[in-house]
């Protein structure tokens, strides 16, 4: 399957002699239609740098990103609001929802800045607004918004154009777990049924198992991350190599966090049937 | 983009307010000047405009009344008739001089009509009458009043004493006020019966003024004679030539406090939504589509603004000559013309520097934390 988008050899660099930061160093990536990418890394690693790139707000000091065949790095400053508007969605942790504008004008504003028609714009946003269960607060100003609806309409925003790539900066950062989960289980339905790549940075450890790919950005580089798995049991992410116990079961082999989870796990052996 | 920039403006209503107070006041300010002017114009040719008078002849060269003297030889009254379409001729004399009464002093022009006089004399008479007679005056019922006086009370002029028989309206301006006396009294305090100020013309049922004016100077020698239209016309060129400095530089003033107050409230209304306006910018926005919210902003503010000054001084036109029934506003079709074109040029002056400071914005900036 040919890459939605692709980033080759990108580097990064702020400042010249001695003041100069490389913030991202030789970075290669590609990101395949439905597929989610959890790129973590501690503060400083060069993850904003990185998003930036990727949708197209930065330009890199070196290396090509390209999406659908364009390479974003050739393309004048003109030429890459239009860029941005089609090809994606943008989610940021503090929402970033306009104050003044009502959820419906929010999603609607980014239909009519890629030129669509009033009558046009409002009806795909309310299509989009409904479907995420917003159908009652299509009037509301975002003031009057929970985290996670106001989220939501940011998800809707950044479908209205329906881009090939979601780009989301710690989307669950400012949410509780449950509405966090809930906002990941939303942007990994919307890879896997409209084939759309999701690009997420995040601290959280939680949102692991939704993604496909796991990439850990350290000192500006993409490192290798040791194995995980998530025990059966309680669900947590433990690294396979340090799991408390483990067992295999019809050639399937299985992480625990604790003796006791495995044991548990056994228990449900001898009288359900294993989980898919 | 406009529904953004409505909705941005009437967010902060606290701010709205504010900008909206601050460039209606410096709207006022332009528009009711600029009424008092017009006003003051329209009631400074009152006399010249009610005379009844189709030509006015003058001294060669004098063409117009206010602070201007013009002496004709009363022979030439005679000549003047004899010219073919005038119907009457009636002189007068005329001096800019104040009147006393009791201790109110008060300016006005002076005028000396016979007691036959087919034009030149008060046209609207409240009380009393209309022709001045030996030792009378007809004054404004607003300066009478004033000062304190009805018919029968005593007036200086010229250090002579009149009485006062009749009350007029309309005879009054900021400029200062008509009063009538007869031609023979002007005449002995001119101590000077053989000259006039102007001759007035009627001309014969049919008979085109401007043809006939020019049949007066063809005909009689050092005279200038001037249709009323153009007389008034020449009387209104002089006021605004003495106020257009006045009018310039409160016209500045009002220009430069709506500015101020525009680009000022224009300026930190773009700087409060200036992580708004990145977002956009991230989005896809062309900074010529945030340039439009802002000069929308900046235009729907001085047009609520000019509305409110319009209407403001609307109430101002009537409410003024309550106060004072010299004071006449009347709000004229260039003033509000020059106006709307100020307002749209201080919108747009307060845009430009929001736009270029969104231009600088780095859309970048959405992902960095705050």
């Amino acid at each position: 399957m040919d890459p939605i988008l692709e980033m080759n050899h990108v580097s990064k660099v702020y400042g010249e002699g001695a003041t100069e930061v490389k913030a991202v160093q030789d970075v290669s990536l590609a990101l395949e239609p439905g597929e989610v990418v959890l790129v973590m890394g501690p503060s400083g690693s060069g993850k904003t740098t990185l998003l930036s790139m990727l949708g197209a707000l930065l330009r890199p000091s070196q290396g090509e990103i390209r999406i659908d065949g364009t390479d974003l790095t050739r393309l004048s400053e003109s030429q890459l609001p239009r860029l941005r508007l089609q090809n994606f969605g943008f989610i940021f942790q503090d929402f970033n929802l306009l104050s003044a504008l009502t959820a419906l004008e929010n999603v609607m504003l980014v239909a009519q800045l890629a030129g669509a028609r009033n009558g046009d714009a409002r009806r795909r946003a309310v299509e989009i607004l409904t479907d995420f269960g917003l159908q009652g607060r299509l009037d509301f100003l975002p003031e009057k918004l929970s985290g996670g609806e106001k989220q939501r309409v940011a998800i809707a925003r950044a479908l209205i154009n329906e881009p090939a790539v979601i780009l989301a900066d710690e989307p669950t950062a400012n949410l509780d777990s449950k509405i966090g989960f809930e906002i990941m289980r939303l942007l990994r339905q919307i890879a896997k049924e409209q084939r759309r790549s999701v690009v997420v940075v995040s601290h959280d450890q939680r949102i692991r198992e939704i993604a496909d790919r796991v990439l850990w950005l350290e000192d500006g580089g993409f490192k290798t991350l040791a194995a995980t798995a998530s025990d059966p049991v309680c669900g947590m992410a433990i690294e396979k190599d340090r799991a408390a116990a483990s067992l295999t079961w019809e050639g399937a082999e299985y992480f625990f966090c604790s003796r006791g989870c495995r044991a548990e796990f056994e228990a449900g052996l001898r009288s359900a049937p294993l989980p898919a | 983009m406009i529904r953004l920039a409505w909705r941005n403006l009437t967010q902060n209503p606290a701010r709205l307010l504010i900008s909206l107070g601050g460039v209606s006041v410096a709207l006022v300010l332009m528009l009711t000047l600029d009424a008092i002017f017009t006003g003051m114009e329209q009631r400074v040719t009152a006399f010249i405009d009610r005379s009844g008078a189709d030509i006015f002849v003058s001294q060669q060269d004098v063409r117009n009344m206010h602070m201007a003297s013009s002496s004709l030889a009363r022979g030439q009254q005679a000549r003047v008739k004899s010219v073919a379409g005038v119907a009457s001729v009636t002189p007068i004399l005329y001096v800019t001089n104040p009147i006393l009464a009791g201790k109110d002093r008060s300016l006005a022009y002076i005028i000396g009509v016979p007691s036959d006089a087919k034009a030149g004399g008060p046209w609207e008479i409240e009380s009393g009458r209309e022709d001045p007679g030996a030792g009378g005056v007809v004054l404004d019922v607003g300066v009478a009043a004033k000062a304190g006086i009805g018919l029968g009370g005593e007036v200086e002029i010229l250090g002579d004493t009149f009485e006062v028989v009749g009350l007029s309206h309309g005879t009054a301006s900021m400029a200062g006020s008509v009063a009538f006396i007869s031609l023979d009294d002007f005449a002995d305090l001119w101590q000077d019966s053989d000259t006039v100020s102007f001759l007035l013309v009627e001309t014969a049922p049919g008979e085109a003024p401007e043809q006939v004016a020019a049949g007066i100077e063809a005909r009689v020698r050092d005279v200038t004679a001037m249709t009323r239209q153009e007389f008034a016309r020449q009387e209104r060129k002089v006021v605004r030539d003495m106020s257009t400095d006045i009018l310039a530089i409160m016209n500045i003033v009002g220009f430069l406090i709506g500015l101020a107050v525009m680009a000022l409230t224009v300026y930190t209304g773009t700087l409060s939504r200036r992580a708004e306006y990145g977002v956009l910018k991230a989005l896809g926005a062309r900074n010529g589509k945030l340039a439009a919210t802002v000069v929308w902003q900046a235009v729907i503010s001085v047009s609520l603004g000019f509305l409110i000054a319009l209407i403001l001084t609307s109430l101002l036109t009537v409410a003024a000559p309550l106060a004072s029934a010299s004071l006449r506003l009347v709000i004229g079709l260039p003033s509000v013309a020059k106006v709307v074109v100020t307002s749209l040029v201080i919108a747009g002056v307060a845009s430009l520097l929001p736009i270029w400071q969104m231009a600088r914005l780095d859309p970048a900036t959405v992902f960095r934390r705050r």
